[in-house]
């Protein structure tokens, strides 16, 4: 996985935030940030120091959870007074938009200037000549409706899109009016795609560190949930165990596993499939995924009733929490962006929503070591099958056992799908009927939540890493697991 | 036969400015060439801020990128 320098950016800037909050000296120092993140000397990305402080004081808003514009000081007293913005999860940085000059449909050298000219002849507006031996598309008549790239027999005019646009799979980002991109928030499930995809770093998800730490600071128990692909994300070398007790320093009051809420979620997901499919519904999909689920409610509405009625692997941890400890302050901490929409529905059960990147910041702005901190405890209270939740194929594999175990004689047949292209696509034929299948697995990431745009580690490696650490489980499935709790209320909460 | 070693630094601070990018490109080094590198990982070298941070033949080597330290390894090769 490679760091590109916007990405170190982002993360400075996190963990300067962090560390000036944990220090207590945010609102008085926060506008150090632009000098101490970007030098007067420093490598420049941009045309000036001036502009890359603009494009800071957008991400410095991001990162307070403040709306982008807010002068810097109060957006820190309000971050540091708890306050949070009713922002999506996923934002656009204006500043930082580099309104990406792109000619959509350019002619390339493969041009031969043919006799036959199709592209000409193609062309509903007439907006092709031939310059200086070669075809030329007049970008102010080209509507770009691609008809010229389709009719040239040499394939020499090719279709260039925005990074941000082509890593929307369900084209929710466009270039707006003024060539800034623009996030239809009517589509966009808040995947994160776009964040890791964009090169100026123009896209990002709001941050609550601030308020989680003021939190922690007021001494309230808080708890933070971690998600199964928390494996190997600050390096194949560092033990989990360093990870929960590095999680303790930050001044957790306890770490508990989301793959415990994983197992929880098979058997509820299990008990759902042998009782309605076949008889009330052909297929049933997996609900764990909160921008699958969001994809379904805004692109495929009428296979929502498909969707898995049971509630993600993190509402049943945190629900788990709750009842032993009800004033218990709830923070996820995972590989996911879509997790920040998601716990805005539950807002009695998860507190704040953490990505591996933004823990990993605050490990640094308190000035926290994990590959030197000793290990906390041993977690894995989760089956085999819940920790393989954090990968694609997991899920699948723990309601199969699950099923194999509460009804023998039932025929689950899965089908996977990772990716938000696939999933819908899928989604799409199994409700036409045209996939033999009962069962769908639905991963809105590439390689599922351990390709999350929240992690830090190369999802191969992680995967591999996750498998080992599952295999050393002291249970298999999700049945065999008496610390799962099914007895309580798994139903989602809907739109 | 004498190798070079190189240190790179697995501390939080440097993994979260792209260490790991560092071992890796090291890592995918051709045969003859990796065979000489001494490569160990350590969790600090005191410079956090200015992660991430390498130790290439005793000298600590900081703000470094992949490009940077396949260029001193290869300045410094045996």
């Amino acid at each position: 996985m490679h760091v590109s320098e916007v990405t170190k950016i982002r993360r400075k800037v996190l963990a300067e935030v962090s560390r000036l909050a944990l220090e207590g000296t945010l609102e008085e120092n926060i506008a150090g940030i632009l000098s101490t993140v970007v030098s007067e000397d420093g490598p420049r990305y941009r045309c000036c120091v001036h502009k890359e402080r603009a494009v800071l004081k957008d991400r410095i808003n991001m990162a307070l959870s403040q709306p982008i514009g807010t002068p810097l000081a109060e957006a820190a007293g309000k971050a540091l007074g708890g306050e949070r913005a009713d922002l999506p999860a996923v934002n656009l940085l204006p500043e930082a938009c580099d309104r990406c000059p792109i000619d959509k449909f350019l002619v390339t050298d493969a041009c031969r200037n043919c006799l036959a000219h199709n592209c000409i002849a193609s062309c509903p507006k007439k907006a092709i000549m031939v310059v200086q031996n070669r075809a030329y598309i007049d970008k102010t008549i080209c509507i770009e409706c691609g008809m010229c790239k389709r009719s040239c027999s040499y394939g020499a005019i090719i279709e260039i899109s925005r990074p941000c646009e082509r890593a929307c799979d369900l084209k929710a980002i466009v270039a707006g009016s003024d060539r800034r991109a623009v996030i239809d928030y009517e589509k966009c499930v808040q995947c994160g795609a776009c964040k890791v995809a964009c090169p100026f770093g123009a896209i990002s998800e709001r941050s609550e560190i601030v308020q989680l730490i003021q939190r922690i600071k007021d001494g309230q128990r808080v708890y933070a949930l971690l998600a199964p692909a928390f494996i190997g994300q600050f390096g194949p070398k560092v033990k989990p165990e360093q990870i929960i007790g590095a999680i303790g320093r930050l001044g957790f009051h306890s770490v508990k596993e989301v793959a415990l809420g994983a197992d929880a979620v098979a058997l509820a997901e299990a008990g759902e499939f042998t009782r309605a499919v076949p008889a009330e519904q052909p297929f049933l999909t997996t609900s764990c995924c909160p921008a699958f689920v969001a994809m379904v409610e805004k692109h495929l509405p009428d296979a929502g009733d498909r969707v898995s009625t049971t509630v993600s692997p993190m509402i049943a941890a945190a629900k788990a929490v709750k009842e032993e400890d009800p004033s218990a302050a709830i923070v996820f901490v995972g590989p996911c962006v879509a997790k920040k929409a998601e716990a805005r529905r539950y807002p009695d059960l998860v507190d704040f929503v953490l990505t591996f990147e933004e823990l990993a910041a605050m490990f640094v702005g308190a000035g926290i070591n994990v590959a030197e901190t000793e290990a906390g405890d041993h977690l894995t209270a989760a089956s085999r099958d819940g920790i393989g939740f954090a990968r694609a194929g997991g899920v699948t594999q723990a309601v199969l056992d699950t099923v194999a175990h509460l009804a023998p004689g039932a025929a689950l047949k899965p089908q996977r799908a990772d990716g938000l292209a696939d999933c819908l696509a899928v989604l799409t034929k199994m409700q036409q009927g045209a996939l033999d299948a009962n069962f769908l697995e639905g991963m809105a990431c590439q390689g599922g939540c351990v390709g999350g745009p929240g992690t830090m580690a190369d999802q191969r490696l992680t995967a591999k890493l996750v498998e080992l650490y599952a295999g050393q489980a002291p249970v298999a499935t999700a049945p065999d697991n008496t610390a799962a709790r099914p007895e309580i209320d798994l139903h989602r909460r809907k739109k | 036969m004498s190798t070079l070693l190189v240190e790179i630094c697995l501390g939080t601070s440097c993994h979260l400015m792209g260490s790991q990018d560092i071992i890796d490109a090291i890592e995918s080094l051709p045969p003859d060439k990796r065979g000489k590198i001494d490569l160990r990982g350590v969790t600090c070298l005191k410079t956090c801020r200015k992660g991430p941070n390498a130790r290439i033949n005793g000298v600590v080597l900081s703000e470094m990128t992949p490009e940077r330290t396949l260029a001193v390894i290869e300045d410094n090769l045996p």
